[in-house]
């Protein structure tokens, strides 16, 4: 518990930030869903205009702005994207942190085994992660019930926050796992941006051209994307297995290989 | 049982020596020396004993217990003192310390104010703001707050002044006097002959020697040089090692009466003497000359 309590009042006010800004700015931009609903006929004639492939690129081909979930789900994207590069920074900072400020070797002298250190820091960020998704679809939920202007699908509202909360945990575990190998400060938000932003173009180039389709696999933003949600309501199940290994997996190399480690700072 | 004990402990990093066949054996409640050049081994040793590194052959334990199976059960009883001290800047002296005690499960705050009022620290200072010597103090407190049962120094002086040295001095052979292990690592001879009971000699991976301090001091080595002032003279006395002439320079090392040194000096007109402490490095060179130079010392005897 130490540790776990340590790593909550350490990355408390990173939480608070990303958390603020990214609950702010998607209220923000729910707010304008009114403006875009009445003019929504307009806006489908303009997006008629644009080029098919780019549409699909980003998931934009089959929302109409006149719903809200519909709506909702093309500016959520831009909010995963964001998400998700917190959720990896937290994942490759946590433990590599000490590595780089040379606290490994106090936390080692303590009675407490490298398991121990894992297992709390990986609850920390499970902890920092979950409160994130809880308080951004409670903002989300009353904003919803604010200016909505005809019924939604719950459902549809729940499996759509359920993929960014799987979303960030894939990023975040995956991050663990390389800040295993990568233990440099200075490497952490080009890791984080890199590997977010990466995927996220993978998945437009997936949908854009058909000999990249099979791209799809590398990228977490395709497995829960939300226009695919807000069309079929559904996480596919295929998706949802690789998510499930990816995280384990990650998570198991990282107690594996820390476990193994010369520490030397 | 043995505080500490190693067999045939080796590391390599990669291809570059670590440590190669350490054996050692620290007894409960000695005050034990590890001295040796910079890159000897020393913290490759301690970082072995510690968990920090796995070793590539060999056993190590500390009280009966395995340094790679029961690291954290070994840990409630062991206070490290590092060399290069770096703790999380965004702490107090005070959040820091508490922090290192929670994990002990014990109230040492007692302790910790007993401790920092003798090695005059403020508590309430971030971490940040401190200096190097602060920062020690730090690391001191930290080490002993939960009154471990076996102290691992590795080269602790360092950024202390003379005065705060003196007192870690004292705060050492109190926590020895009530049964503690220290096992004391440091390349500065002086210091581990002012602590320490038994010292083990390191030197390129390796121990050279386990001696008893005793011995050592038996032994007492001095550099001298002279500057002559007639360069045909010559000085010859039993205990001279390692002679070099230079003109009218000369310079070695004496382990015999310092008595009868002066005596035979007293007889010589000289320019200029001086006495010093050898370095490590002149200790080790007479000890563990290799044998050219000690074919050159018989000769030079001679």
């Amino acid at each position: 518990m130490t540790i776990f309590l340590r790593e909550l009042k350490r990355n408390r006010k990173g939480f608070v930030i990303w958390t603020l800004c990214l609950v702010l700015s998607n209220v923000g931009m729910m707010l304008m869903y009114p403006t875009f609903a009445d003019q929504s006929e307009e806006y489908q004639e303009l997006m008629k205009k644009f080029p098919k492939e780019m549409l699909e690129g980003l998931g934009m081909d089959k929302l109409n702005f006149a719903q809200i979930l519909d709506y909702f789900a093309y500016i959520f994207l831009y909010i995963m994207l964001f998400g998700a590069a917190y959720a990896m920074i937290l994942g490759v900072s946590i433990i590599s942190r000490e590595e780089n400020e040379k606290t490994i070797e106090f936390l080692l002298a303590k009675p407490v085994t490298r398991n121990g250190i894992i297992t709390q820091k990986i609850m920390a960020v499970l902890f920092y992660i979950t409160l994130f998704n809880f308080i951004f679809g409670v903002v989300d939920f009353i904003t919803f019930e604010a200016i909505k202007k005809s019924d939604y699908s719950m459902e549809t509202f729940m499996l759509l926050h359920t993929g960014f909360y799987l979303l960030q945990l894939t990023f975040a575990a995956v991050g663990l796992l390389i800040s295993v190998f990568v233990t440099k400060a200075k490497a952490v938000y080009p890791i984080a941006f890199g590997a977010v932003l990466g995927t996220f173009f993978i998945n437009i180039a997936s949908a854009i051209s058909d000999k990249l389709a099979n791209l799809k696999y590398l990228t977490p933003f395709k497995y829960v994307n939300p226009s695919n949600i807000v069309d079929k309501s559904l996480i596919e199940i295929e998706y949802l297995a690789i998510i499930f290994i990816v995280i384990a997996l990650s998570v198991i190399l990282t107690y594996v290989f820390y476990n193994r480690k010369n520490i030397s700072v | 049982m043995n505080a500490i004990e190693t067999k045939n402990l080796t590391k390599y990093y990669g291809k570059s020596r670590g440590i190669i066949d350490v054996n050692l054996e620290v007894k409960e409640g000695d005050v034990f020396g590890f001295i040796g050049p910079n890159g000897a081994g020393k913290s490759t040793t301690i970082r072995t004993l510690l968990g920090f590194i796995f070793p590539d052959s060999g056993k190590a334990s500390i009280f009966g217990m395995d340094c790679l199976k029961e690291q954290a059960k070994i840990k409630m009883n062991v206070g490290y003192l590092p060399s290069e001290v770096s703790y999380y800047d965004d702490m107090t002296v005070k959040e820091l310390l508490l922090y290192s005690a929670k994990f002990y499960k014990k109230d040492c705050s007692n302790r910790i104010n007993e401790l920092s009022e003798i090695l005059e620290l403020d508590l309430n200072k971030k971490i940040d703001s401190l200096s190097y010597g602060n920062k020690k103090k730090v690391a001191v407190i930290q080490s002993l707050l939960h009154e471990p049962k076996l102290l691992i120094l590795d080269e602790p002086t360092g950024g202390l002044d003379p005065l705060m040295q003196n007192r870690f001095f004292e705060i050492l052979k109190e926590e020895n006097r009530k049964g503690a292990t220290i096992f004391f690592s440091s390349h500065i001879l002086s210091e581990v002959q002012k602590m320490c009971n038994r010292v083990a000699i390191v030197k390129d991976g390796k121990i050279l020697k386990v001696e008893t301090i005793d011995k050592l001091r038996g032994e007492k080595h001095r550099k001298v040089m002279v500057e002559l002032k007639n360069k045909d003279d010559i000085l010859a006395v039993p205990g001279m090692r390692n002679p070099e002439r230079n003109g009218n320079n000369l310079q070695f090392l004496y382990s015999g009466d310092i008595n009868d040194l002066l005596k035979k000096l007293a007889l010589m007109e000289i320019d200029n003497l001086w006495l010093e402490e050898p370095s490590l490095e002149e200790i080790f060179m007479h000890y563990y000359e290799s044998k050219i130079t000690n074919a050159l010392t018989e000769f030079c005897d001679r």
